[in-house]
């Protein structure tokens, strides 16, 4: 293991009966990084993080977790990490201080402050089974912050959550970031994976198809901007000039309607060329490549164009394992 | 407090929060012991081994409350931990590898205790409260009851799939087991074929290793030595099945 790494797993191998949900997985988290792992349903992600933790043993395989095995060593490191699990509730008749209670171990922070910190605070006398969705996941996330842990695994936290929730537990995972805490992080969410991941891991059939940080793996398999505007009668050079710019791979023109497709530097230079010639189209619209087009295009196997690839992909939601 | 203290202060609170304790551990001896135990007057029968009946039914009663803790509240309570991964919380949580174990056998343990003090305090002033011709062997074969019970209950609660389905077979085996072996008729006025169906039940042996010491029928030292037998075994396995 890598000194600077917060875990190490290597030819990961996890079967249930004769289906094979992680195949020869190879992963490294980084101390202080917040690493994301995402891909297809059943792409064996939270078998993984499960591993990881010591609640499933390996077929084979060797994993390091802050120096310990998982396999043999599981207390230890128990002690060490915060999670928060996938399908994984609190005793109906519990409120939610009691949990705080329940869960506060020796290390414990102050837990009054941390319902305080994620809006829980009314909701302190709370039993689970009153508790919202998104009230539910912020308690969770309380209970993996509780004990001080030096690696936090998150499956699929801010699932459920409304938009501000959301970004309230975004602004903690940053804080923790922030000090020096390790986040290995399970999302469907390119979005989320997007703002917090310094890497992300793309799996599919329990391998690794590529890791990188989200700007490398936009750029290896989604590079195509597209731009957009109407121009009913352009002047005839118009067309000619955008075909030869820098990183121009297309232009199109239908029923008035102009698509220049080529890479990220494409925008900058249609754009020169439009002042250039005294007008910018009042429906100027621009398509970036986002990382939701590069996971698609990867685990589709074909590169994307910006906004081309349906988000609601149903392999990229609501996946279980 | 450590990690043992806190589950056990926690599953206490549930414990009593939980309906189905409330119901079936708590009201429902009191009432049906009331009940039957007035059906058949004070005065001694040979149906009843010579004993007033009711307090044939006292003496009987507290091994209800210990089935009912043991064969419905629990089997469910764990099942339904399993069913909705509370279990796996508790493990990635760090609690101990015994830690859960140990909580429902203390806490099951204090929740009959409970029950059967309650029982006693309604049945006082109404049938009396027998005198005990062998003190120690009742309290001895109350303890290794309940000790049989809790364990046999914990380990359904590890077996069965679900809470519902814990529910169906904790009631399927709880009140054939309470008529034939402590609630119901006495073994004398049950049928050849019955009276042999009931005989060997754990919860026959259970009550006969209370009732026949409390009431002076007799030393039940068969059925202590059974309802050992079964709490040994039983809290050996459910002990292993139960580890986090």
């Amino acid at each position: 293991m890598n000194q600077i790494d917060a875990v190490t797993v290597r030819g990961l191998r996890k079967a249930y009966g004769d289906r094979v949900v992680v195949d020869g997985l190879d992963l490294d988290v980084h101390a202080g990084e917040i690493l994301g792992l995402t891909g297809a349903n059943g792409a064996g992600k939270t078998t993984t993080v499960e591993c990881i933790q010591g609640l499933r043993h390996p077929d084979s395989g060797t994993l390091r977790v802050l120096g310990y095995d998982p396999a043999t060593q599981a207390a230890r490191i128990r002690s060490l990490i915060g999670s928060q699990l996938q399908d994984s509730a609190l005793p109906d008749r519990l409120r939610a201080a009691e949990a705080v209670e329940l869960f506060a171990g020796r290390q414990a922070r102050d837990g009054g402050e941390l319902l305080d910190r994620f809006g829980l605070s009314a909701r302190r006398k709370s039993v689970f089974s009153s508790l919202s969705g998104g009230e539910r996941q912020r308690l969770f996330l309380v209970l993996a912050l509780l004990n001080q842990p030096r690696l936090v695994i998150l499956d699929e936290l801010t699932q459920g959550l409304d938009p501000a929730a959301r970004r309230n537990v975004w602004d903690a995972i940053r804080e923790l970031h922030a000090d020096g805490t390790t986040v290995l992080m399970v999302t469907h969410e390119m979005v989320e994976a997007e703002a917090l991941c310094d890497r992300i891991v793309v799996l599919r059939d329990g391998r690794a198809l590529d890791s990188g940080t989200p700007a490398e793996l936009v750029a290896r398999h989604a590079n195509v901007a597209m731009v957009h505007f109407t121009w009913p009668d352009p002047p005839s050079a118009l067309l000619d000039e955008m075909r030869v710019l820098d990183g121009v791979r297309d232009v199109k023109r239908s029923a008035g309607r102009i698509t220049v497709e080529g890479s990220r530097a494409t925008i900058a230079h249609v754009g020169a060329v439009l002042i250039r010639y005294g007008s910018v189209p009042p429906d100027l619209d621009v398509q970036v490549p986002s990382l939701d087009d590069a996971m698609l295009a990867l685990l589709n196997g074909v590169p994307a164009k910006a906004g081309t690839t349906p988000v609601t992909d149903e392999r990229l939601v609501g996946g279980r394992r | 407090m450590n990690a043992m203290g806190r589950l056990i202060k926690a599953e206490m609170k549930l414990m009593v929060r939980d309906p189905l304790v409330l119901t079936f551990v708590f009201a429902f001896p009191v009432v049906t012991m009331l009940i039957i135990g007035g059906a058949f007057g004070t005065t001694p029968t040979p149906a009843f081994e010579h004993t007033n009946p009711a307090h044939w039914y006292v003496a009987s009663y507290l091994t209800v409350t210990i089935a009912a803790g043991g064969l419905v509240m629990l089997p469910v309570h764990l099942a339904s931990y399993r069913e909705r991964g509370v279990l796996r919380r508790f493990t990635a949580a760090g609690f101990p590898h015994w830690s859960f174990a140990i909580a429902q056998l203390i806490v099951g343990l204090v929740t009959v205790t409970v029950a059967c003090a309650l029982l006693l305090a309604v049945a006082a002033p109404v049938y009396g409260i027998p005198a005990l011709h062998s003190a120690w062997r009742v309290v001895a074969a109350l303890v290794l009851g309940a000790v049989a019970f809790v364990s046999i209950g914990v380990l359904l609660g590890t077996l069965l799939p679900s809470a519902r389905s814990a529910q169906a077979v904790g009631l399927l085996i709880f009140f054939p087991s309470f008529l034939l072996g402590a609630g119901g008729p006495p073994p004398h006025v049950m049928g050849h074929m019955v009276k042999n169906i009931a005989g060997p039940l754990p919860l026959t042996q259970l009550t006969d290793a209370v009732r026949d010491p409390w009431l002076g029928i007799g030393q039940g030292t068969g059925s202590l030595i059974v309802v050992a037998a079964i709490a040994v075994a039983a809290t050996t396995i459910a002990a292993r099945r139960a580890a986090l």
